[in-house]
């Protein structure tokens, strides 16, 4: 555990808020995942609750723009939470913002938990599913994505090719 | 039996008034038409089962409660089974099943047909409750003989699930005497859903052409469902030559009691195999009569509760399309249900908007509500959706 | 009644090395015949039960790196080499830890799983038969080893394993595509995995077009190809003479086990087992006659002066994490080595068996792999559906061999997902996190635009994989070195490995077709070969860089031939100089092809199984199984009543 002082500690609200700014996901999205107060934990747990309302703070005096963060420690933090939500994994951190916060854990990258990986947020920027869950069904990968023209199906009208009934019948 | 669970509290019943299926006249019937209504019945009933299963299902937490999740998905496959085992029944004698039509989904919580007692079954997310439900719906009793036998000559009504599937029996069989059973079973067999479209779901559908596989089809929807007296098993081994597993009801008391039943155990010895990890705390509490209209409109979980209902509205047209035009249309019903997962975890897991709810830990939750104006919807986007790119080509909608 | 065999001390008709595709495909034919069979695998069988197969699924998930062997766990007294024990070096070269030692001018990074089930738990599934040609190689284009047995010669046995595995496929489609013979009429026992939506689209602008794979070349023409998987789909009424087809479920969970449901992860695991795996098989051994014992390291393989097998000596231990063992033996009339290709030359090399040859451990191959990926102009959904679902097989035979490797195009149903490590490492790239914690960060995007930004170019990935045939040669082969051993003091397998001229001037021509193919698309080509950590096949050939990839098809390490003073094992994978020894697998391919050779190896299994059953009757009869009592169902220890 880092520090140390008697900070407040942010609340699941306030981390969903800035987690909404960070992600581009907003606050039902995030919720849906079902891992909001699991990410809140693990974010306080791995920067502690003063660094964790430094990149609050530094979010919101940037009006709640992500590209005003001008702090390298609250931007860090910043990437790490977007990179939890993205992919379920808390990334290394910077050595030197590791160093700044006097971490006392190794600055390891790990899965926060199984599930964490399966709800992964990254997934659904290009409307898929997690590889290994959530699968969508038998065919599904034929379906053209949203945005995506209609083709041809390859080998549509290609002799021999019969329903399940044999002829087709 | 003395192993049942008293009749769940949720009995002393949720205030609001809670919806009633249509039932058949209690007698045996009659004639064709008769046998229609009685198996449009019985199609309506074994899709009464699937929205409270897949509910309690849908509710746990990422991650927990698996062996609760492998169990009641087993058993929600057998539902939809059954289901498509009774369409091929109504099929088969000549019926049109009818799924996508608002009278088909009664909305919830409703009462549980055919029985003696008022038991509301609602959307309820996993826990006693919901267990406690579904032990009542899959519960082994007394079956009572089908109307007109001297010793229900005092009842006015049905009294168990049962009554009604072997009064459907017994009509099945006068029929196929007085009509012959080439006369009876007249239906289109190119309706008939076969192994090919369904398989490996504790037992596969075959296709119904005669009576001997109308009874047989029959006795996998009861055996399923309440297991055979005196045992906890269910017949899969007879009838599919597959592992026999513990009857649904069993399969729930292991759950509701977590603890599983062994080789030798009976209905009265109870479950005394080794203990089944179940923890009633990781499910998302929801409010079992939540409608859609509970969320304020243009919010997000009202979007999202919208969306799921008319994706439901769209997998009753697909079961449609698959019951009464072409049984290849049931590929694309698993994918459809899927998106139903997908739709109503994201609810589950989002606290209600309501803050008197949500001060309550309630949250949000899939309605299951379907109006003609979204199947009317649905039936427009079709034969879109998912997994339908891969039908085979030529599969008629 | 016969007597229950007693492991450690029992004979038994038939020992059984690996609990894997080819040991299980064999157990179960001379069970079923009635013999008693005791299978030995060196690994642990926790992946056969339901909580075993949900462990391995949460350790993919929590795994960093999602590599084959990611979902299964390590075991110290039966370890595997992993795809991530290589890396490459900033200017090239590389560096080899783990299991294997390595010192091969460029590193044999294919990895195999020691474990009830074996390396088929983590395959992709795809079962394309070896054609015709690939039989003979030598005799048609003057290079390589050609078989002792030609494909006529296997094909029941291909209809026998698609039998086995489940096999979903187009019969007619493939006869016409890629010139396989089959009977007239048939069909496999399911229909085929529908299509990609990224194999329509490769389709729509591939199909019929011309590619030329150097300058004035002649062109060959491209037709996208549905690839036959053993994966469940829809059962066929024709199958069987109409008798159709019941796929079979999964193992560990009764009734449970469906068609494919897109999980889009059959490399590693597949969720519903929609795949098939070799545990399917062993649920339907005759568990009164096959003996499966786990945790049973395989040491030596026993023999007389007369070059008769006798048995085996094995190590058997508790705990994989720190391994103690007790070595004990087993006889039987026949052994069977079926440990995985450089398992089964490890073994006879410490045995000191079948080397009259000087072949055993040599002609070590692989397919090697090409990558080529690029970014289509609109969305293509990747990482849907199984790996592959189509390729293009038109490299695969033809004149062009005598110059080059041949090659098969697997279109990749996976984004960027192998060649770049999409899609965790777009994410890392956008937020600005490089490689390090040291690394300068970048500032990195946020927010709709991440988003954005994510979605429009993970949604465009297309990659394509190259399967290069590799052909027998003597230099890469498997030694075994006392100065290695592995916990329990076994020796571990020193890789010896290259690539010749003809692979890499086919490496070159795949390299022009990839760039030809993204032309036809329309896609920017990405395609960038650098060395580095994650490159560690990278070289540079005829003034061009190339990295090449392990493909897990390890073979050829005991090559079968039609004679015995240049071949290992027989037409039947029996030792030449051992008449009751059996090694097979891959190991025995003199050639393998550009097939994936799972589906090749299991035929040969199944032959093999006959040939184990006329020498077992010649010798005596199957023992009569009286009503013994099964043991309990699911009962996944199996310990003999020692």
């Amino acid at each position: 555990m880092t520090p140390k002082t008697s900070t407040p500690a942010p609340s699941l609200d306030d981390f969903l808020t800035a987690s909404a700014a960070l992600t581009g996901f907003d606050a039902f999205e995030l919720h849906a995942t079902g891992m909001a107060e699991l990410y809140h934990d693990t974010a306080r747990e791995q920067v502690g609750d003063a660094a964790l309302g430094r990149l609050l703070d530094a979010l919101a005096a940037a009006g709640g723009d992500p590209d005003g963060i001008a702090d390298e420690i609250a931007r860090d933090i910043a990437r790490a939470l977007a990179h939890t939500w993205y992919l379920g994994v808390w990334p290394q951190l910077a050595a030197s913002v590791h160093t700044a916060l006097g971490r006392q854990q190794a600055n390891a990258a790990f899965t926060v938990s199984p599930e964490a990986y399966t709800e992964g947020l990254v997934w659904r920027t290009f409307h898929g599913h997690p590889a290994g869950a959530k699968p969508p069904g038998f065919g599904t990968w034929a379906d053209p994505p949203p945005g995506a023209p209609a083709v041809a199906r390859a080998g549509a009208g290609a002799p021999g090719l019969p329903g399940p009934r044999g002829g087709g019948a | 039996m003395s192993t049942l669970p008293p009749p769940p509290d949720a009995l002393a019943g949720p205030a609001a008034v809670p919806a009633r299926v249509e039932e058949p006249p209690f007698r045996v019937p009659r004639d064709r038409a008769d046998l229609h209504v009685f198996l449009q019945a019985a199609l309506t009933l074994e899709h009464l089962t699937i929205p409270p299963y897949l509910t309690a299902m849908y509710t746990l937490r990422p991650g927990t409660n698996r062996t609760a999740f492998y169990a009641i998905r087993a058993v929600v496959l057998e539902e939809m089974l059954h289901m498509t085992l009774v369409a091929n029944l109504l099929n088969a004698v000549g019926g049109k099943p009818l799924v996508a039509h608002s009278r088909f989904v009664t909305g919830y919580p409703a009462l549980l047909p055919y029985s003696r007692d008022r038991i509301p079954v609602a959307l309820r997310h996993f826990g006693t409750a919901a267990l406690d439900t579904f032990l009542y719906i899959e519960r082994p009793e007394y079956v009572a003989e089908p109307p007109g036998h001297p010793s229900v000559a005092g009842d006015t009504g049905w009294t168990s699930i049962g009554q009604f599937y072997n009064t459907i029996r017994t009509g099945l069989v006068r029929l196929a005497e007085e009509l012959g059973e080439a006369g009876l079973f007249n239906g289109d067999p190119r309706r008939q859903v076969g192994p090919e479209d369904f398989y490996n779901s504790g037992g596969e559908v075959f296709p119904v052409t005669g009576l001997a596989s109308a009874l047989k089809a029959l006795r996998v929807i009861t055996e399923q469902g309440e297991g055979v007296s005196r045992t906890v098993y269910n017949t899969d081994d007879q009838l599919f030559g597959e592992a026999r597993e513990p009857a649904h009801y069993f399969r729930f008391d292991e759950i509701r009691r977590r603890r599983s039943y062994g080789p030798h155990d009976t209905p009265a010895s109870g479950p005394t195999g080794p203990a089944l990890d179940v923890s009633w705390e990781d499910a998302y509490p929801i409010d079992p009569e939540a409608k859609v209209t509970h969320y304020p409109p243009g919010s997000a979980v009202r979007r999202a509760a919208e969306r799921f209902n008319a994706a439901y509205a769209r997998l009753l047209w697909v079961l449609e399309a698959a019951f009464t035009r072409d049984p290849a249309v049931l590929q694309a019903a698993v994918p459809a249900m899927l998106q139903l997962r997908d739709l109503s975890v994201q609810l589950y897991r989002n606290p209600h908007p309501d803050p008197a709810r949500r001060a309550r830990g309630l949250y949000a939750s899939a309605t299951y509500e379907i109006t003609e104006e979204l199947l009317g919807e649905a039936r427009r986007s079709l034969p879109g959706g998912p997994g339908t790119t891969a039908l085979p080509s030529g599969t008629r909608w | 009644m016969s007597p229950a065999p007693r492991h450690g001390r029992g004979r038994y008709d038939v020992i059984v090395v690996g609990a894997g595709l080819s040991g299980s495909l064999i157990a179960k034919e001379l069970g079923d015949k009635g013999w008693r069979v005791l299978v030995l695998e060196a690994g642990t069988g926790t992946l056969d039960g339901w909580p075993g197969h949900l462990d391995a699924l949460d350790t993919f998930y929590g795994a960093l790196a999602k590599v084959p062997n990611s979902p299964y766990r390590p075991n110290a007294a039966a370890p595997s080499p992993d795809v991530l024990d290589v890396t490459g070096l900033p200017a090239g070269g590389y560096r080899a830890r783990g299991y294997f030692v390595q010192n091969g001018p460029l590193p044999y990074s294919t990895d195999y799983l020691r474990a009830r089930g074996g390396t088929v738990l983590h395959w992709l599934g795809l079962t394309p038969r070896m054609h015709p040609e690939d039989f003979r190689t030598r005799r048609t284009y003057g290079y390589g080893r050609d078989w002792p047995l030609g494909y006529d010669d296997l094909e029941p046995h291909y209809r026998a394993a698609e039998r086995a595995l489940g096999v979903a496929g187009d019969a007619a489609e493939q006869a016409a595509a890629v010139g396989l013979p089959f009977p007239d009429g048939y069909v496999y026992p399911m229909h085929a995995i529908p299509r990609s939506y990224v194999d329509d689209v490769f389709a729509a602008r591939l199909d019929g077009a011309t590619v030329r794979e150097a300058p004035g070349a002649p062109g060959t023409t491209l037709r996208v190809t549905g690839t036959p998987h053993a994966r469940n789909s829809t059962p066929d009424r024709r199958y069987d003479g109409g008798r159709g087809y019941r796929p079979a479920g999964a193992a560990g969970l009764p009734n449970y086990g469906e068609r494919c449901v897109g999980n889009a992860s059959c490399v590693p695991i597949c969720p519903v087992q929609a795949k098939y795996t070799p545990l399917k098989t062993q649920a339907t051994w005759d568990r009164r006659r096959v003996r499966l014992l786990t945790h049973a390291v395989v040491g030596r393989v026993l023999a007389d002066g007369n070059g008769r097998a006798l048995g085996v000596e094995y190590q058997e231990y508790e705990d994989p994490a720190a391994p103690v063992a007790t070595t004990r033996t087993a006889e039987a009339d026949v052994v069977v080595l079926a440990a995985h290709a450089i398992e089964n030359a490890r073994l006879l090399l410490v045995s000191r068996l079948a080397g009259h040859s000087d072949q055993v451990g040599r002609n070590l191959m692989d397919h090697p792999v090409l990558l080529g990926w690029g970014l289509a102009r609109h969305p293509v959904g990747p990482f849907r559906g199984p790996a592959s679902t189509s390729g293009l097989e038109s490299f695969r035979t033809g004149p062009a061999r005598r110059e080059r490797a041949p090659f098969r195009i697997e279109i990749s149903n996976w984004g960027w997902g192998w060649p770049a490590g999409s899609p965790g490492s777009d994410v890392a790239r956008l937020l600005g996190i490089g490689a390090g914690p040291a690394q300068p960060r970048a500032k990195g995007v946020f927010g709709a635009r991440l988003r954005t930004a994510l979605g429009e170019e993970i949604g465009r990935q297309v990659s394509v994989q190259f399967l290069m045939e590799q052909e027998a040669e003597e230099r890469n082969r498997v030694t075994v070195d006392r100065r290695h051993p592995d916990r329990l003091g076994n020796p571990r397998p020193v890789i010896t490995y290259d690539l010749s001229e003809r692979v890499k001037r086919g490496m070159a021509a795949a390299r022009s077709v990839s760039e030809e193919i993204f032309r036809l698309l329309g896609a920017e080509d990405r395609t960038a070969y650098e060395p580095g950590p994650l490159s560690p096949g990278y070289f540079r050939f005829e003034g061009r860089g190339f990295a090449f990839n392990g493909a897990g098809h390890g073979g050829g390490t005991h090559i079968m031939g039609a004679s015995r003073g240049t071949s290992v094992v027989d037409a039947w994978q029996r030792c030449w100089d051992h008449p009751n020894l059996y090694a097979v697998g891959c190991g025995s391919m003199p050639s393998m092809g550009t097939s994936n050779p799972s589906l090749t190896m299991a035929a040969l299994a199944l032959r093999s199984s006959e040939r184990i059953h006329r020498d077992l009757t010649e010798a005596h009869r199957p023992a009569a199984v009286g009503p013994l009592s099964p043991e309990p169902v699911g009962d996944g220890r199996t310990e003999g009543p020692a």
